[in-house]
Formats: C-alpha cells, sequence, structure tokens
C-alpha cells in the first residue's frame, strides 16, 4: 500500500472529476468519523496491487500493521489499472459518485434490467435528464426513485437527446450495480 | 361674441365726486383727531399724478363711446354679410386684393357661434369630438374676415392717439388696445382654421387648396395657434388621406394624354401629399421646441395609428421609434400606445410596418446601449406570432388540386354519356370556373400571400431574439466588467438594467418560436446570470451593478418556462437553476424583492415539477421551513404550502417528521445537516428534523397555525387524501398584507380546513381574537424565539470552551511529547 504518486492522482482525479465536476472538493474534503479520534480525520486515496482505494486517515494507520503481501482490501475500491496502464473506474466507486454526481440520468422503470445486464442506456428508457450534459461527461445511472444504478459516458448532449430516436445511446454503460453478480469473482 | 365684448369694457379709473360733495363723518373726523400719524400718507400724495390719471372725464368718455362704435361697425358688418350669404346660389369664390379666396356660404351655424365660443376659449382640447371642432371653424370664418378689417384700422387709430397726445395715459389706452387686437387676432385666426378644416372635409377634392393656408396659419408666433392648427390638420388629414398609398405620376405619364377626371385625380393627390409632406416637415421642425414637444408627438403617433399605409410612414416610424424611451411620461407612453395598435392592427398595413418598427427598435437599443426605458421592449409583448401561416394554404392548395381533377373526369364522364347535354354542361363550367376565379381573386387582393407574411414574420422574429439576446449579453458584460474592475460608475436614467425584466418576460412568452439550437446558449446566458451575484456575497460592499435577488429569480423562472414549453417530451432536470434558487431562498427580504416573483418561482419550479430528486426535495423542505419562521404571512404561507406539496410528492423526505434525527441509508454520506450549503444535494438535509413546523403551529396566524399542524401530522394520519388546491402564488397573493384584515380567508381553505373540523373550531376561535389574546400570543411566540436564540448562545459559547480546552490539551500533550523526544 502506498500513496498515488503524482502522475497517478492527476489521472485519478481527472476520472472522478468528469463524474463530479467541482464536488471533487467535498470528496477530497470529506471528514471521516471513523475511529475512536475525537477530531474527524480526512479520506486519502491509497494504491494497493493495481487498485485504488479511497480511506480515512485512521484507517490506513491501522492498515499499516499488516504486510503489503497480505492486505487484501481497505476503505472503499473506486478503481483499477489495467495492465495497459489505464485507470478504470469499478462499480464500487459508485456510492461515492452518486453523493456528489454533477450529471444524471434516471432510467424509466422498464428499462431498468435492461441496463443492470450491461446495457447501453437508450433515448427510449430515459426518464429523465440534466440539462447541459456535454458528449463526454461521466453520467450517474439512476432509477426513477433514486436508487443508483451505474455509471457511463454521455454519448449525447442534452440538446441533442430531443432529436434523437428512441433507439440512440444516450449514455455509454461503463459500470452498473449487476456485475456484483455478473463478475463475482473478478471484483476483488 | 359674448365672451370678447366683455373683455373690451375697460375698466374706467375710478371717478372722484366733486370736493364740495364730501362730508366728512363725525367718528372720521375724531379717529383722525386722535391718530394723527394715520392721516401722514395724505401729506405725501401726489395730487397731480391723480389728477392727470382721473382729471380728463369728458374724454374717457369719448374714448369709450369710439371704442364701442369702432367693436360695433364689424359686428354689423357681419351681421349683415351673414344676412347677404344666405344667398345658396353665391357659390364662387371671391378673390381679394391680398389674393385670399373668400367663400360665400349659408351661415346657418352662427345660433352656435355664442354657445360654442366659450369651449373654443378652452385651450387645445385634446379629445373633442370634431363635430365641436368643426362648429368652431365655421363661426371662426366670419371673425376672421373681421379682424382683417380690424387690423388695418387699428393701426391708424393707435398713431393717431399717439400724435394726440403723449402722455402716459396714452400708452396705457395703447397698450389695452393692442392686448384688445392681438386676442382678437387670436380668435380670428382660431376661427379661421375651424372654417377651412370644415371647408375641407365637406370637399377636399375641391377645396384642397385650402390645406397650404392651414399650414401658413401653423406658422404663427402664437403657440395656441400653432397648436392649435397642428391638431386641426392632424383631423383633416386623418380624414380625407385615401385608404392606399399615393405614387406621384412619372415625366412619361405625365406626357401621356389623359382624360379631364384623371388630371383632377392627379392633381389632387400630389397637392395632398406635398402638404402632407410639409406638414410632416413642419412637426419634426417644431419638435425641437420643448412647447410643442407633446402636440407634435400626438400628431404623429395619431397619424401613425390611423393611416399606417399611407407615403411617408417609415419617417413617421423613425421618429415614434426615437421617441419611445423619451424621458417625459406622456410622450413615452403615447409612443408605446401607437406601436402596440401597430402591432396588434396589422391588417391595415400588411405586417410590413411591424417589420420595420422592430428594426428600429432592435437598433435603437443597440445605439444606446441597452440603456433605455423598460417600456420600449416591452412592446414586442404584443406582436403576435401565427404558427399556421402558409400551412392553411397548402391545404387549400391540395384540395383545389383534387377538386380539379375530380371536375375533369366527372366531365370526361358527362362527354361519353350525354353529348346532348354538352352545351349545358359547359355553361355550368364556365360559371363555376367564373366564381372559382373570382374566389381567388379576391382571397388575393383581402390577405396578401402566405408566403410573404411568413417571411416577414421570420424577419420580426429574428429581430426580436436579436435584441433580447443583445441585452442578456449586455447585461453579462457590465456584470462581468463591474466584478473584475469594481469601479462604481453611475447608473443610467433608468436603472442598471432596466431592459432585463421586460426582456425576460418576452423571452419567456416567445420561447415556443426560438429556434432548438439557440436554446443551449439561452440557458447559458440565464445560468450565468442567475448565479451572478453568488460570487460577490463574499465582498462586503455591495455590488449594485449586479443583479437583483428578483431579477435572479426571473431568470430562474423563464428557463424553466423555456424548458418546459419546448423540451417538454424530454423532462430535462435543471439542476443548476435548483441550486441557484435554493440559495436565493436565503438572499430574500421582503421589502426589497418581490414576494410575488419567489411565489412564482416556488409554484414552477417545485410544485409542478413531477418528479423531484430525493436529496433535493428534502433539501428545500427543510430550507423553505426555515424560511416559513423568519418572514411575514404571506412568505410564509406560500413557503408553508410548497413544503406541503413536496412532502406529499415525497414519501420518502416525510422522514423529517420523525422525531429522531438522522434518516439511516437515505441520508446519503453527509451525516450532520449543513444549513448554508450551497448544494442541496449536500446540505444533508436527512439529518436533521422539522422542528420549525411545532413553532410554526403556535403563530399568530390561524391559517399558518393550521397548516402548520396538518403538516405535521402528515405521517401519522395515513389516509388522508390531501387535495391541495392552492399555489403558493395564489396563496401568497391571499395573504399579502395588503389583503391582511386579520380575519383570515377561508375561501381557499375550506377544502383543508373542513376536513378537520376541530382545526376549523380553533380558527374559528382565533379569528374573533381581542388584542389582549393577540398580546400574549405575540409575546409567547416571541419569547420562545428568545428562548431558542440563548440556548444557541450558550451552545455556541460551550463549543467554544470546549474547543479551547481542548486545544489546551492537545498544547499539553505536544509538549510532553516535545519533552519526551527530547
Amino acid at each position: 500500500m502506498r500513496p498515488l504518486d503524482e502522475k497517478e492522482t492527476t489521472v485519478v482525479f481527472e476520472k472522478i472529476f468528469k463524474f463530479v465536476g467541482n464536488n471533487l472538493k467535498n470528496i477530497v474534503e470529506n471528514p471521516s468519523n471513523e475511529g475512536p479520534e475525537s477530531e474527524p480525520s480526512r479520506y486519502c486515496f491509497r494504491l494497493q496491487k493495481n487498485r485504488v482505494y479511497y480511506v480515512s486517515e485512521s484507517l490506513v494507520k491501522r492498515a499499516t500493521n499488516i504486510s503489503r503481501k497480505n492486505l487484501m482490501s481497505l476503505g472503499t475500491c473506486i478503481g483499477k489499472y489495467t495492465h495497459a496502464g489505464s485507470f478504470h473506474l469499478t462499480i464500487m466507486s459508485l456510492n461515492l459518485l452518486a453523493a456528489n454526481a454533477k450529471h444524471k440520468v434516471w432510467l424509466k422503470p422498464t428499462s431498468e434490467m435492461s441496463f443492470l445486464y450491461g446495457n447501453h442506456v437508450l433515448k427510449g428508457g430515459l426518464g429523465r435528464i440534466t440539462d447541459s450534459i456535454v458528449p463526454g461527461d461521466g453520467v450517474v445511472v439512476f432509477s426513477m426513485s433514486d436508487v443508483p444504478l451505474g455509471f457511463g459516458i454521455a454519448a449525447k448532449s442534452t440538446q441533442d437527446c430531443r432529436k434523437l430516436d428512441p433507439n440512440g445511446i444516450v449514455v455509454l454503460h461503463q459500470g452498473d450495480i449487476g456485475e456484483y453478480l455478473r463478475d463475482e469473482d473478478e471484483l476483488f | 361674441m359674448g365672451k370678447s365684448r366683455r373683455k373690451q369694457k375697460v375698466i374706467p379709473p375710478p371717478q372722484l365726486p366733486p370736493d364740495e360733495d364730501i362730508e366728512f363723518s363725525d367718528e372720521d373726523v375724531k379717529y383722525f383727531k386722535n391718530n394723527k400719524d394715520g392721516a401722514k400718507f395724505i401729506a405725501g400724495i401726489d395730487t397731480g399724478a391723480i389728477n392727470r390719471q382721473c382729471g380728463g372725464e369728458v374724454k374717457t368718455v369719448e374714448d369709450k363711446y369710439l371704442e364701442e362704435r369702432l367693436k360695433k361697425r364689424p359686428r354689423e358688418e357681419n351681421e349683415k354679410r351673414s344676412e347677404m350669404e344666405v344667398d345658396p346660389v353665391d357659390v364662387l369664390p371671391i378673390k381679394n386684393l391680398d389674393g385670399s379666396l373668400h367663400y360665400r356660404r349659408a351661415t346657418k351655424k352662427s345660433k352656435f357661434a355664442e354657445v360654442d365660443i366659450d369651449e373654443a376659449e378652452v385651450d387645445v382640447p385634446e379629445d373633442e369630438h370634431i363635430l365641436n371642432k368643426s362648429q368652431r371653424r365655421e363661426k371662426a370664418k366670419k371673425s376672421k374676415k373681421e379682424a382683417k378689417k380690424h387690423e388695418k384700422k387699428l393701426p391708424e387709430e393707435i398713431l393717431e392717439d399717439e400724435e394726440e397726445e403723449e402722455t402716459p395715459r396714452a400708452a396705457v389706452l395703447a397698450e389695452v388696445k393692442e392686448e384688445l387686437s392681438s386676442e382678437e387676432r387670436f380668435e380670428s385666426k382660431k376661427n379661421r382654421l375651424a372654417e377651412l378644416g370644415t371647408e375641407l372635409l365637406a370637399d377636399p377634392e375641391a377645396n384642397i387648396k385650402f390645406l397650404k393656408e392651414m399650414l401658413d396659419l401653423t406658422r404663427d408666433e402664437n403657440t395656441k395657434i400653432v397648436k392649435l392648427g397642428l391638431l386641426s390638420l392632424l383631423a383633416v388629414f386623418g380624414d380625407i388621406i385615401p385608404g392606399y398609398r399615393i405614387r406621384l405620376p412619372t415625366d412619361k405619364e405625365l406626357e401621356m394624354k389623359v382624360s379631364k377626371e384623371v388630371k383632377k385625380t392627379r392633381f389632387y393627390e400630389s397637392t395632398l401629399l406635398k402638404a402632407y409632406e410639409a406638414y410632416l416637415k413642419k412637426l419634426v421642425i417644431l419638435e425641437r421646441q420643448s412647447e410643442y414637444n407633446q402636440v407634435t408627438t400626438r400628431c404623429m403617433c395619431t397619424l401613425l395609428d390611423a393611416v399606417p399605409h399611407f407615403n411617408y410612414r417609415d419617417s413617421l416610424l423613425s421618429f415614434v421609434v426615437e421617441k419611445i424611451s423619451s424621458p417625459d411620461e406622456v410622450i413615452r407612453r403615447l409612443c408605446c400606445h401607437t406601436i402596440r395598435s401597430l402591432f396588434s392592427n396589422e391588417e391595415k398595413h400588411g405586417g410590413e410596418l411591424t417589420v420595420e418598427a422592430v428594426r428600429l427598435i432592435a437598433e435603437h437599443v443597440k445605439s444606446y446601449n441597452c440603456q433605455l426605458h423598460p417600456n420600449s421592449i416591452e412592446v414586442f409583448m404584443s406582436i403576435r406570432f401565427d404558427e399556421d401561416l402558409g400551412k392553411r394554404n397548402n391545404e387549400d392548395k391540395n384540395l383545389k388540386k383534387s377538386k380539379k381533377n375530380n371536375k375533369k373526369s366527372i366531365q370526361e364522364e358527362q362527354n361519353q354519356v350525354q353529348e346532348n347535354e354538352r352545351k349545358k354542361s359547359k355553361q355550368e363550367m364556365m360559371s363555376k370556373i367564373k366564381d372559382e376565379v373570382n374566389a381567388d381573386y379576391k382571397r388575393e387582393t383581402y390577405e396578401p400571400d402566405a408566403m410573404e407574411r411568413r417571411k416577414m414574420q421570420t424577419a420580426t422574429l429574428s429581430r426580436v431574439f436579436e435584441t433580447y439576446f443583445r441585452i442578456l449579453k449586455n447585461t453579462m458584460y457590465s456584470i462581468s466588467e463591474s466584478s473584475e474592475a469594481d469601479t462604481t460608475s453611475n447608473p443610467g436614467a433608468f436603472g442598471y438594467h432596466p431592459l432585463l425584466a421586460p426582456c425576460l418576460d418576452g423571452l419567456a412568452k416567445f420561447t415556443q418560436q426560438l429556434d432548438l439550437d439557440y436554446i443551449g446558449d439561452l440557458m447559458n446566458y440565464l445560468k450565468k446570470l442567475a448565479s451572478s451575484s453568488s460570487v460577490s456575497t463574499n465582498l462586503k460592499q455591495k455590488n449594485s451593478k449586479l443583479l437583483t435577488v428578483s431579477e435572479r429569480l426571473r431568470c430562474c423562472l423563464v428557463a424553466f418556462k423555456v424548458m418546459r414549453s419546448n423540451l417538454n417530451a424530454l423532462n430535462v432536470d435543471l439542476q443548476d437553476f435548483f441550486v441557484q434558487l435554493y440559495n436565493l431562498i436565503l438572499e430574500y427580504r421582503p421589502g426589497r424583492d418581490s414576494g410575488i416573483v419567489l411565489a412564482e418561482s416556488l409554484k414552477i419550479m417545485l410544485c409542478d415539477d413531477r418528479h423531484q430528486d430525493m436529496q433535493k426535495a428534502a433539501a428545500f423542505v427543510k430550507r423553505l421551513a426555515t424560511f416559513a419562521l423568519c418572514f411575514g404571512c404571506a412568505e410564509s404561507m406560500s413557503a408553508l404550502v410548497t413544503l406541503k406539496i413536496l412532502l406529499q410528492r415525497n414519501v420518502k423526505c416525510r422522514n423529517l417528521l420523525e422525531n429522531d434525527a438522522g434518516g439511516g441509508s437515505v441520508s446519503g454520506s453527509i451525516s450532520k445537516y449543513q444549513p448554508y450549503a450551497t448544494d442541496p444535494n449536500l446540505s444533508g438535509a436527512f439529518a436533521t428534523v422539522l422542528w420549525e413546523l411545532s413553532l410554526l403551529t403556535k403563530h399568530y396566524h390561524p391559517a399558518i397555525s393550521t397548516l402548520a399542524a396538518t403538516v405535521s401530522n402528515m405521517n401519522t394520519s395515513q389516509n388522508q387524501t390531501f387535495l391541495s388546491a392552492v399555489t403558493p402564488q395564489q396563496a401568497f397573493a391571499d395573504y399579502s398584507l395588503e389583503k391582511e384584515s386579520f380575519e383570515p380567508k377561508k375561501e381557499s381553505w375550506k377544502l383543508n380546513v373542513k376536513r378537520k373540523r376541530e382545526r376549523s373550531e380553533d380558527a374559528k376561535n382565533v379569528a374573533e381574537i381581542d388584542m389582549v389574546e393577540l398580546n400574549n400570543k405575540l409575546k409567547e411566540s416571541f419569547t420562545i424565539f428568545r428562548g431558542k436564540k440563548e440556548e444557541e448562545r450558550v451552545r455556541m459559547d460551550l463549543q467554544l470552551k470546549k474547543k479551547q480546552s481542548n486545544n489546551v490539551v492537545k498544547k499539553k500533550l505536544k509538549n510532553l511529547k516535545s519533552k519526551k523526544k527530547i
């Protein structure tokens, strides 16, 4: 386990910034109430075996007791480095993203299942969408009852969505909570 | 004439009784004996002067007689003439030596003269009937002539007088005479004007030359005459201007031989046009003088309104647009009204003037850098855009084609089957075709081409939106400038962003017509405008150039309206504007900002949206409850209504009504409520409870306390079907201070109140409150508030102490550690 170096930090932050915008500040400065300290500590990012974790500082202190080889996981895993060296967000980061999301898409109940099987979000399944989405923005996908379902990348801007035909892709799938079942083995 | 006679009576100096006749009463003698000082002024009297003034009694009488005669003579002559004029045969005009034409006519109207002269005296009556005017004109004719003779004689008299004696008495007399003569001249000119006007109206073709004379009359020095002249010319032009545009014949056409009638018409038209042009020029020249300002503007506006199809309309229009934001209230209203009526009566000018007016206004706005009176943009609101233009026409054509085909086929059949009736059918066909042609012709002549109109509409629309966008841009620019460099430049005559409010209103109205491609830009602008002052809240000095809260609220409102009308199918969530509203609720101040706008935005943004983000809804519920505590009845009522609607829609938000704080898993990542958070999603509203409601149940206003109680019981009483018939706007209107008479209006609440009988009884009891009770209640709520405040203060103190002690402990620990290390 080690802190991210500068290059890694920028990569991770850029990725998260796509989803949360200026709320990134909230993620970094979020006070944690873990541990016995009366003063709330902060959260920080740690790299462990190609995976990036979002951990409270008090937990980091305690985790130092365990050797790198034996440490399986700590805090919240938010993404991993692939063999090619690029950084991917994983579905476990969903809670973090959903709480601070800037761009949101709500799905109609009928199209929820399709998304949870790993398909893209189509215009027909769109229940609601925030305005001022630009293609390439990170979008968090919610059900109509505000349960976060996953996240993806916007393929069309909000304005363009209007003209789109019902089968056009609005959000490109990146992760959904169906993965907890589908990829149970690979996740950890 | 009665009045003038009255005026001509000169008040003679008081006649002194002969000295011998004076007898002093005993009392007077006694008085002066006692108060010798009182008689001192007599000693200093200038007896000579008095004698000069009053001495020549005989002469004054003579003078008076002379005057009387002078005045009588023309009148007698006049009377004679009027008798003469009854002769109807004598219609031809007589040319006087000085070249003026003299028309003889029957003067049966002379009986009006006595009656109406008083009315004529009233200066520049605006809304008088034309009838009245014409009457005046008629009887005015005589006195004009009268005056002319008078003028000739009077100077001689004056000269004689001056020669006779150069004493001040003569001077006084001359002055009086001059005054009289000028008055008479005024009278006569007025009458002349009236006369000419009637003539013109009676037979414009024959008397068209009089226009020139009338124009000449407006060159007078007397402002009243000029004004009257302008107004009467206005009336004349309004009546005689034809329903078409005059095109002067070209040289080629002049060369051609034409019939007499055509010549006559040409002469008439060209004279009319020349006179009209001269009149307009006169108006433009006079307009620069301040005393004619209103009259000329009125003339121009009326002309433009009455004859928008006629020549020179463009110059008229440009003049009126120029005046549209004049600082003079009357002129501005006139111009705005005219342009509005131009917009709403497009059939008068075929829509061309609309395009032109909008273009001119747009340029006006551009050249003045958006520093105009709001009225100048508000006129756009009366433009109408017909979306179905052209569509109908196309359908018609299609129909016609199919009809024709049908006819042809029918005809062929007929030909084949019945050759005998061929002629009959041919005749029928002919008549049918004629009818069709006629119908087509009619439609074409009465209705301008749909395509043409469509084109014009597009041009108008693009200009309107161009103006709106210019205003938005200008506002943005001024804001950014002011936030960068803190220059305290003087505001324009109309405040800082005078055009923003009407611009936003217009955008909301015409948003249906806006091209979809522009909506993105528009929303960006609005977003920036709505969030414009959030940066400067850090700065202590308030930058007055920034938008007010109501203006920013309006921006949010417009954004919602635009979205609602254009992207209805998509259900877009305007998060940024919600953030703005969330913050603006805190910045609202009852006196300064418009509560109506706030209520409207609550209604449109929160109540009308079908689906709300849960976190956001909770945050708004909490903030609205806080808001309801702080402000007057109307504001808190509208806030409470919104709150209730939000709670009804979002079942999960009712967790806020529970006693223990913390929504568990729902509350999200924020574990503590942050009242000052700027983003509703990050406020952590689920971590708190709506304690405000229990305070509000003790509100002094019965309606609010009732509503608060209903809302706080919402969770426990499950099978309530809440019918919320009221909107925040309505609530605000019902309870705003002006209407407030402390008798709660039950109309809008009946539905809710009836459901709970006890509540209604409560409310009734409270309605008949007496002052003592009221005082008690006020005291109670005051103590509650104070208690709360004190509690908070104590808590703050405690926290501070804790922190301090913590710090002390830490320091001690650190010291210990460092000591250890050492």
